[in-house]
């Protein structure tokens, strides 16, 4: 029986492998949508976790996210500079540390921070942390070495920003891997940031503010800004680029605004207490994880489309495929009929004329899968070679009712030619 | 080897005025080898399915050694041809992409799960009775001679009591249904088996025991 359907299958190799590509790009269809969804939401949700509290400006929360997490360039309010002094003093605080960006080496962008948010990232796989001014430390996947020297540049390479040429820094340590998009950053004291941008408002040009909001009516931002300014053109000692690194003068009270401040609580209930308190008219505390289930829940509607879209060509296809199946029962019905002449059962050809169908179906339903799988890795690869966020391309236990149902269905989508081979009259079907 | 009687068989086809087939009375004793002939459309094909139980006779009884064939359901008729019919058609009926030997043990795979001991050999001795010596051959590459004599070795394999055939030579020259009639003829006295055969070809007519001519469905006395 099962030499009956290899040698059927063989004869018809062509078709056979036709259909099995057309059910095998279906299904992978459905599978690299559902791997792919899974892998941004899981992949995006392991970014935030190096961020328990992230404390900006009073602005858009999901802006702040996204800057502080996945370093997206948008225009942020500054908090003062006394924010980083009280939040770094505050006991439930295990470390806070700055951000700040704005400058870019090549298509990467600069941060600047302290060494607690390089420990917190993981800490360092070479080199060693900045102790100057002139100093910087890069993410696993920058593609420059230690001693390297380069000048920072106002806005990215590709949209043609302005180079800071009078800062140079030096690489002198590289981060462990994080698979998040900090791994596409370089790394610079804050201090160094403040300095570089503070220098050039002492020449004149009206950009120090541009990381910040623009909006005339942000009044607060507004004020900060002078103030910035202000504490920058009060930092005389610091100007020196070959300074050494100092924290105190980063968390004083005095010291210039920063556009977000990443704070490790102590506590989950520390975690909670803080943004309460840090949810001021003037600045906005947030959970970078729940920020994003947030936006999920927003784009699951986009996702359901996207599946609803999948299962529609998948429907389509079954249909098609059917149609197919049934055409070649009925060029058939004198092979089915001869079996039935020889002595086979009902239920024999019933079963050979099922397998076949099965073996067709079941076979495309399985390349499917690995083809979709495939697609899924191969479209992670690249997003994440943009982006820097390792998208987990993985199945999970919840795939196996769909997979088995999809499975059932095959099933019984290979009876109806299979009972229609199991009804028809053997003597009818040798004279046709 | 059983004998048949048909008694009171009558068959119509939707939109034929008369019936296709009326036969009063019909035996054919245990053994015997039987043509049957008639010009074309006068039924010979619709008795033979009748009688091997392919198609279901609506009035009327076809008893094989008692079994009335026309009264058993679809699912008992296949088990009783299986065991007791061996089918040689015009235009063979083989399974491409299977080799000869595959093809002759065709019937015993399809009706039960394993096959039964000493069936490979059979097998092998049949096809070297009727002349196929490659064995392994893919029916496809066969020449129609050889096809049909596969065919027979098929009709064989589950060593049955009854061999019919329908019109097994018409698709054949002369020379090579010569050989596949004296087959037909010599297996079925090595088998015990009754043989009925259904043909216009006067040399294998003339072999057999006896000769029913069909006319409109119904029998007209012939030469014996
Ligand atoms: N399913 C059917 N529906 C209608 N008419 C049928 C059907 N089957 C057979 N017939 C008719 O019954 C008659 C007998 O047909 P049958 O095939 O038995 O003839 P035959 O003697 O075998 O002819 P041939 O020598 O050409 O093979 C024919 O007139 C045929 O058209
Ligand atoms: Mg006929």
């Amino acid at each position: 029986m099962f030499r009956l359907v290899a040698a059927d299958l063989r004869r018809n190799a062509l078709g056979a492998l036709a259909i099995v590509l057309i059910v095998a790009f279906a299904a992978a269809l459905g599978v690299a949508v559902t791997l792919q969804e899974r892998a941004l939401r899981l992949g995006s949700a392991r970014a935030a976790a190096a961020f328990p509290v992230v404390v900006g400006a009073a602005g858009s929360e999901t802006q702040l996210m996204l800057s502080a997490v996945f370093l997206q360039p948008a225009p942020l309010g500054l908090v003062p500079g006394k924010v980083l002094s009280s939040l770094a003093a505050d006991p439930r605080v295990a470390w806070a540390a700055p951000v700040g960006f704005g400058d870019f080496v090549e298509d990467y962008p600069i941060v600047g921070t302290t060494q607690a948010l390089i420990d917190g990232l993981g800490g360092l796989r070479g080199g060693q942390g900045f102790t100057r001014l002139d100093q910087a430390v890069v993410g696993a996947a920058v593609q420059l070495r230690t001693g390297d020297r380069f000048h920072p540049l106002h806005g990215q390479a590709s949209s043609g920003g302005h180079m800071h040429g009078e800062t140079t820094y030096e690489v002198v340590g590289r981060l462990a891997p994080t698979g998040t998009p900090w791994d596409r950053a370089v790394l610079v004291p804050i201090e160094a940031v403040w300095r570089t941008h503070g220098m050039e408002a002492h020449a004149g040009e009206e950009h120090a503010g541009e990381e910040h909001a623009d909006d005339p009516h942000a009044g607060d931002a507004h004020v900060e800004e002078t103030h910035t300014e202000a504490a920058v053109a009060g930092a005389g000692p610091a100007a020196d680029p070959h300074a050494g690194v100092d924290a105190a003068r980063v968390t004083a009270a005095g010291a210039p605004g920063v556009p977000a401040i990443v704070v490790k609580p102590r506590s989950i209930a520390d975690a909670y207490k803080l943004r309460q308190e840090w949810r001021t008219d003037t600045t906005l505390a947030l959970f970078p994880a729940e920020v994003l289930t947030r936006l999920y829940a927003t784009l699951g509607d986009a996702r359901r489309v996207l599946s609803a879209v999948a299962m529609g060509a998948q429907a389509l296809v079954a249909a098609a495929i059917l149609l197919v199946i049934l055409l070649h029962v009925g060029q058939r019905r004198r092979q089915i009929g001869a079996l039935r002449a020889f002595g086979a059962p009902r239920l024999a050809v019933f079963a050979v004329v099922w397998m076949e169908g099965f073996a067709l179906l079941g076979l495309g339903l399985l390349a499917g899968v690995g083809l979709g799988y495939g697609a899924a890795l191969a479209i992670a690869a690249r997003l994440q070679a943009q982006s820097g966020v390792a998208l987990p391309v993985l199945f999970t236990a919840d795939d196996l009712t769909p997979l088995l149902l999809l499975a059932g269905a095959t099933a019984v989508l290979a009876t109806i030619p299979a009972l229609l081979a199991y009804r028809q009259s053997p003597a009818a079907a040798l004279r046709g | 080897m059983p004998a048949l009687t048909v008694e009171e068989l009558e068959v119509r086809f939707p939109g034929l005025e008369t019936p296709a087939l009326a036969i009063p009375r019909l035996g054919i004793a245990a053994g015997a080898r039987i043509g049957l002939t008639g010009p074309s459309g006068s039924g010979k094909t619709t008795l033979l399915n009748l009688i091997t139980g392919l198609e279901r006779a609506g009035t009327g009884r076809i008893l094989w050694d008692g079994t009335d064939v026309a009264r058993l359901s679809e699912g008992r008729r296949d088990r009783w041809r299986a065991a007791n019919v061996g089918l040689v058609m015009q235009d063979f009926h083989l399974f491409d992409g299977l080799s000869a030997r595959d093809n002759v043990l065709l019937p015993l795979r399809l009706a039960r799960f394993a096959l039964p001991a000493g069936a490979g050999e059979e097998a092998d001795r049949l096809l070297a009775r009727v002349g196929i010596e490659r064995r392994g051959q893919k029916v496809e590459t066969l020449s129609r001679g050889q096809k049909q004599r596969v065919a027979v070795a098929r009709a064989l394999i589950a060593r049955p009591g009854i061999l019919v055939a329908d019109e097994p030579t018409a698709s054949l020259d002369a020379e090579a249904g010569a050989v596949v009639a004296a087959l037909l003829i010599e297996l079925a006295a090595e088998a015990g088996a009754t043989l009925i055969v259904a043909s216009h070809d006067p040399r294998l007519l003339e072999r057999l025991d006896r000769v029913v001519r069909l006319e409109a469905g119904r029998v007209r006395p012939a030469e014996g």
